[in-house]
């Protein structure tokens, strides 16, 4: 709070908490730019992760942990962060006024890295459940489930880290996912397999999650069931371009914002970065590399200087 | 339970940002390995606070019974016409350094950015208690703690927060069924679970208008 100041015009405002946002804000604070940084979830989702290996020059920490960091980072350089959602971005000429609840800002460029929010699976009894068995979060919610029997609806590096994290808990994981062969990182995927808690299903969907007061088992496709205590889903996620769609910044099928190489948009001053734009393969690194850019940009953009690439 | 380097060193990196004088009063129970551990951690804020910090323990049971006070070891954010505006039934460890720093550093005066907003709507109100549970491994947790105890500082106490383990008090959570954190209660009533941002707090706090 000490260096926020709601009157000023901000050169760039950063909307989003994760590591892409924190590095594109770490960026324009050393280009010497006036940055804000407005967040719904600071850590975004890779706080969630149990464990992250595959950031260069960490060897080995916890989601948090790696945020902790970032934090530590943005702070030595007195970066302001809030708790906040924009609602409404104008583009008045000179300016982007921005609108949340709570305050107005004004900026002369925008970098959204809004990043995802996980998919659900639309299936019944999933809402019925959410909360009562049904859950998003593995580190948040499996220590609820010591000795327990729990799934993990996907097959992607995520699902398999879930499991992994869960297994030092639960009684049993079992992992189902629609394909042949789970697509985790093989080395993620080879601690998987090795892990005697853990059962792959495959070639096989949920259908229905069913219980009375709490879930109790799940329905397959194949018209069999399973009996669980938890229900952990892990299928992929959204981009969170809503507020981007709504004032005209271009994004493809998938919702995800479309940029070009300096993470620009299609309406100049308005950069994006990470998780919520277009890049086929999304990390907490290729999403700090995009944040970094657009911070380039952004100076690029205000003070009206060519970077040569 | 001797408090990790790291945290002490986050403790003590934080609380250079406390520049005003608080007092936290620490309600304790009878159980002398709970008490022994929240004190061991409370004296590491208060060493690293430059004097700004002072912990006022009280094991008396009438005063206990007077701030209805059935779990322990409480800390309490008692304002100057003691009225209590936050509880922890909670450590104020790990990944809740952050949040518990800077709620003292909101509680000693500092800007608190929800102010404005709760001023301006303090008449549509209803006094409310905000009961957030908790786990220690729980990344979303520090960020709704973090903006619910501003709500109640700013309030002067007509919202109250209740920050709770449901790891250390496990009847709270299974009075409430509860299997996944974050989780709010407000009023006993309206629930979220999972996380949620401070407009939808607010938003059912003045009766979803």
């Amino acid at each position: 709070m000490d260096s926020l100041d709601l009157e000023k015009t901000y050169d760039l405002v950063i909307l989003g908490g994760g590591p892409t946002a924190i590095a594109c804000a770490i960026y324009a604070a050393r280009f010497a730019l006036d940055v804000l940084i407005i967040g719904k979830i600071f850590g975004g989702l890779i706080a969630t992760t149990d464990i992250v290996e595959n950031y260069p020059g960490v060897t080995s920490t916890s989601g948090q942990g790696l945020m902790e960091m970032f934090k530590e980072h943005m702070n030595s350089l007195n970066i302001p962060y809030i708790t906040d959602e924009i609602r409404s971005i104008e583009n008045s000429g000179d300016c982007f006024k921005m609108h949340s609840f709570f305050q107005k800002f004004k900026a002369k460029s925008i970098c959204i890295a809004t990043g995802s929010e996980r998919k659900k699976l639309g299936i019944p009894g999933e809402e019925q459940f959410a909360g009562k068995g049904v859950s998003y979060c593995a580190t948040c919610d499996g220590p609820f489930y010591a000795d327990k029997i729990v799934c993990v609806i996907g097959g992607s590096d995520s699902a398999a880290k879930e499991a992994l994290f869960l297994s030092q808990n639960a009684k049993k994981v079992y992992i189902i996912y629609r394909k042949e062969e789970i697509r985790a990182e093989p080395i993620n995927k080879k601690k998987v397999y090795a892990n005697e808690k853990i059962e792959i299903i495959n070639n096989t969907n949920v259908v229905e999650i069913v219980g009375k007061t709490k879930l109790d088992r799940v329905i397959f496709d194949n018209g069999k069931e399973l009996e669980v205590d938890g229900v952990f889903i892990e299928i992929g996620s959204i981009p969170n371009s809503e507020i981007a769609q709504r004032i005209g910044v271009k994004t493809n099928k998938k919702g995800e914002i479309m940029i070009s190489r300096k993470s620009e948009t299609n309406i100049p001053g308005i950069f994006a970065a990470g998780d919520v734009a277009d890049a086929p393969f999304k990390q907490a690194i290729t999403g700090v590399a995009e944040g970094v850019i657009a911070a380039y940009s952004a100076f690029d953009y205000i003070k009206k200087v060519e970077i040569e690439y | 339970m001797p408090i990790a380097y790291v945290f002490n060193k986050l403790i003590r990196e934080e609380m250079v940002k406390l520049t005003k004088p608080v007092e936290l009063s620490l309600f304790v129970g009878t159980n002398l390995v709970d008490n022994e551990n929240i004190r061991s951690i409370l004296k590491v804020y208060k060493d690293s606070s430059n004097n700004f910090l002072s912990i006022k323990e009280i094991s008396d049971p009438i005063i206990s019974q007077n701030f209805d006070i059935t779990h322990f070891p409480a800390i309490l954010f008692i304002n100057d016409k003691g009225k209590e505006i936050i509880r922890y039934l909670a450590k104020p460890f790990g990944p809740e350094i952050r949040s518990f720093v800077e709620t003292l550093i909101t509680f000693s005066g500092d800007p608190n950015y929800y102010e404005l907003v709760i001023k301006e709507n303090i008449n549509k109100i209803r006094s409310s208690i905000i009961k957030v549970m908790i786990t220690n491994s729980c990344a979303y947790c520090p960020e709704i703690i973090s903006f619910v105890n501003k709500f109640a500082i700013a309030s002067n106490g007509k919202i109250r927060s209740v920050i709770i383990d449901i790891m250390a008090h496990p009847d709270i959570s299974e009075s409430y069924d509860v299997s996944s954190v974050p989780y709010t209660v407000i009023n006993d009533a309206k629930t979220f679970n999972g996380m949620v941002g401070p407009e939808e707090v607010l938003f059912e706090l003045i009766g979803g208008k």
